[in-house]
């Protein structure tokens, strides 16, 4: 077997722990069966790409692109973990190299993206059917938001582990980046209709792009006008993003 | 056949030298023995020697592969037991043991069958099922120095391996690596307990201010570097004045029936000075006995002068 197969073998072993499943399965249900439902009270329909869409619709294709910024957090949490725990200087103590760790831990978050993109857009079939329009380009729309977005927020949790050694300090500043991600963004609202500085901050952020995507996919638009646009900038920022954490993963010092 | 061979290997730090020109020579199915005091460079050896840390200058052979130009060549052949623990906190005992093994391409039946041996012969298999999260320091320090067994290598480096371990485990620990050197594989093991190093090492290196300050067999060392003559008496009886007295005397020690008396090499001032008070106070000399130089005293000697200013 070859060793970035061996080395994703390992990672998948693991990261599939009791917590994380809860954290990828059970949490983003919790908000696409609980509360897009119970936000029904509050929010009706939500406008998008000129037609109205239900909230638990519009909240679930969200949830896709949430779940695959979530899911690599794991990249980020491995190898914050082999540094902590001696694993990275063990790892390269052995038949392994640089690239090969790095590729190892790009494949896993890919794998765990695209995993968890399928999952919510399986699951979620039950809320937006009747709503969603799928085309030739939905799957493909979603494989990009899911390799995109795996390699863009797995960078920047790479980026993160790279620089913090303190269990807190790594929990801190990787929970406040994403919680950030996560809520100024279009993913649970949409722009429209937000305070206009929140409205122009929701554009600031790369999971709103990977929202508009995933829903360009579930809903018809296709990859048209400003979706477009917005994944030119998802790999630009991926690419950007993925070169800087491979530098500083080459750097990393024993 | 020489499984390491290094020549004026150097490596510094911000201008500072770790290591400084040293050159090693570890023969095929030898135990080498690395001693130094902390800060004398031995973890930057390791490092370098296990192809962790490219060195500045100097050669490096290792199982006769340039460890330079071919890093990935030699990792294929080495085991690594490091300084710090390494292990993955989610997984059990078992569960390390056969990731390791999957990690270095061991078929999957291969895999349970080392493992299965591996926790009898390691005495892990009542903790097989405990996650290594909730695992002592020993029983990790265990599973660690166990998991490396998972593979075939020829050149084994152990850095520490005793930390933690309870005497009865380093016990078993050193037994299970005699019994490995003897079966051909090389060893290259750093320790700060100088008993394991004289069990264990038939070779030893001392480094200190990142040079090799001494090498040989620890017989050897003890021969050329014992700093005391110590030479114990047993004695029918001594009274408090006597022992007051003999307790006077630098380098003399009273205990239940015997005097302990270490002599520095220059002279025996002092094995002369206590036989006088014992036969002053009449007491009856029943046994002379010379206690061996051991290797932690030789390693103070050689450690000490290199320490001492050049002139």
């Amino acid at each position: 077997m070859h060793p970035v197969a061996r080395l994703v073998g390992r990672n998948l072993t693991i990261s599939l722990n009791p917590g994380f499943l809860i954290w990828q399965v059970i949490f983003p249900l919790i908000y696409v069966f609980v509360a897009g439902f119970a936000y029904t009270s509050l929010i009706d329909v939500v406008p998008f790409g000129g037609r109205q869409l239900d909230y638990p619709a519009y909240l679930a294709t969200g949830m896709i692109a949430f779940n695959i910024m979530n899911s690599t957090l794991v990249t980020g949490i491995i190898i914050w973990n082999d540094r902590r725990h001696g694993m990275f200087e063990q790892i390269m103590s052995g038949p392994f190299t640089r690239a090969h760790y790095i590729l190892g831990n790009v494949i896993t978050q890919g794998i765990v993206g695209l995993a968890s993109a399928a999952l919510i857009a399986v699951l979620g079939v039950a809320v937006y059917h009747g709503q969603a329009e799928f085309g030739l380009y939905t799957v493909p729309l979603i494989v990009f938001a899911a390799v995109s977005g795996s390699i863009l927020f797995g960078s920047t949790a790479s980026i993160i582990s790279t620089r913090l050694r303190s269990s807190e300090g790594f929990n801190v500043i990787i929970n406040t980046v994403f919680l950030f991600f996560a809520f100024v963004s279009t993913a649970f609202y949409p722009a429209e209709g937000a305070p206009e500085p929140l409205a122009t901050a929701f554009y600031l952020n790369p999971l709103t792009y990977l929202v508009d995507v995933v829903r360009a996919g579930m809903f018809g638009d296709g990859p048209a006008g400003f979706v477009l646009v917005e994944m030119a900038v998802l790999v630009c920022l991926a690419a950007g993003l993925f070169a800087v954490a491979i530098k500083m993963l080459t750097r990393l010092d024993f | 056949m020489l499984s390491i061979e290094a020549r004026s290997l150097s490596k510094s730090y911000k201008g500072k030298a770790a290591v400084d020109g040293i050159d090693l020579s570890v023969g095929a199915g030898a135990v080498f023995g690395f001693l130094g005091p902390n800060g004398a460079g031995k973890s930057t050896t390791i490092k370098m020697l296990t192809t962790l840390v490219r060195p500045d200058a100097g050669s490096l052979a290792v199982l006769g592969i340039d460890a330079v130009a071919s890093p990935l060549e030699v990792r294929r052949r080495i085991g690594v037991v490091l300084q710090q623990h390494s292990y993955e906190p989610t997984l059990t005992v078992q569960q390390s043991l056969e990731k390791y093994g999957m990690m270095w391409d061991l078929p999957r039946a291969e895999r349970a069958e080392r493992a299965a041996a591996l926790l009898d012969d390691f005495d892990l298999a009542d903790i097989r099922g405990k996650r290594n999260d909730d695992l002592s320091i020993g029983q990790r320090r265990r599973v660690q120095v166990a998991r490396e067994f998972m593979h075939d290598m020829d050149l084994l480096f152990l850095d520490e391996p005793t930390v933690g371990l309870d005497p009865a485990a380093r016990r078993i620990l050193l037994d299970r690596l005699r019994a490995r050197a003897r079966a051909g594989l090389t060893i290259f093991y750093t320790t700060h307990v100088l008993t394991e190093a004289e069990y264990l090492c038939d070779e030893i290196a001392i480094i200190n201010r990142g040079r090799i300050v001494a090498v040989g067999s620890p017989d050897d060392l003890k021969a050329r570097f014992g700093v005391e003559r110590t030479v114990r008496i047993g004695v029918s009886s001594v009274g408090d004045a006597a022992a007051e007295r003999l307790r006077a005397i630098g380098g003399c020690t009273v205990g239940d029936g015997t005097v302990t008396v270490r002599s520095p090499e220059s002279g025996g001032a002092q094995l002369a000075r206590a036989l006088e008070v014992l036969a002053a106070a009449g007491a009856r000399i029943e046994s002379l006995s010379a206690v061996p130089t051991n290797l932690e005293e030789a390693f103070l000697r050689v450690v000490g002068e290199s320490n001492a200013p050049r002139r």
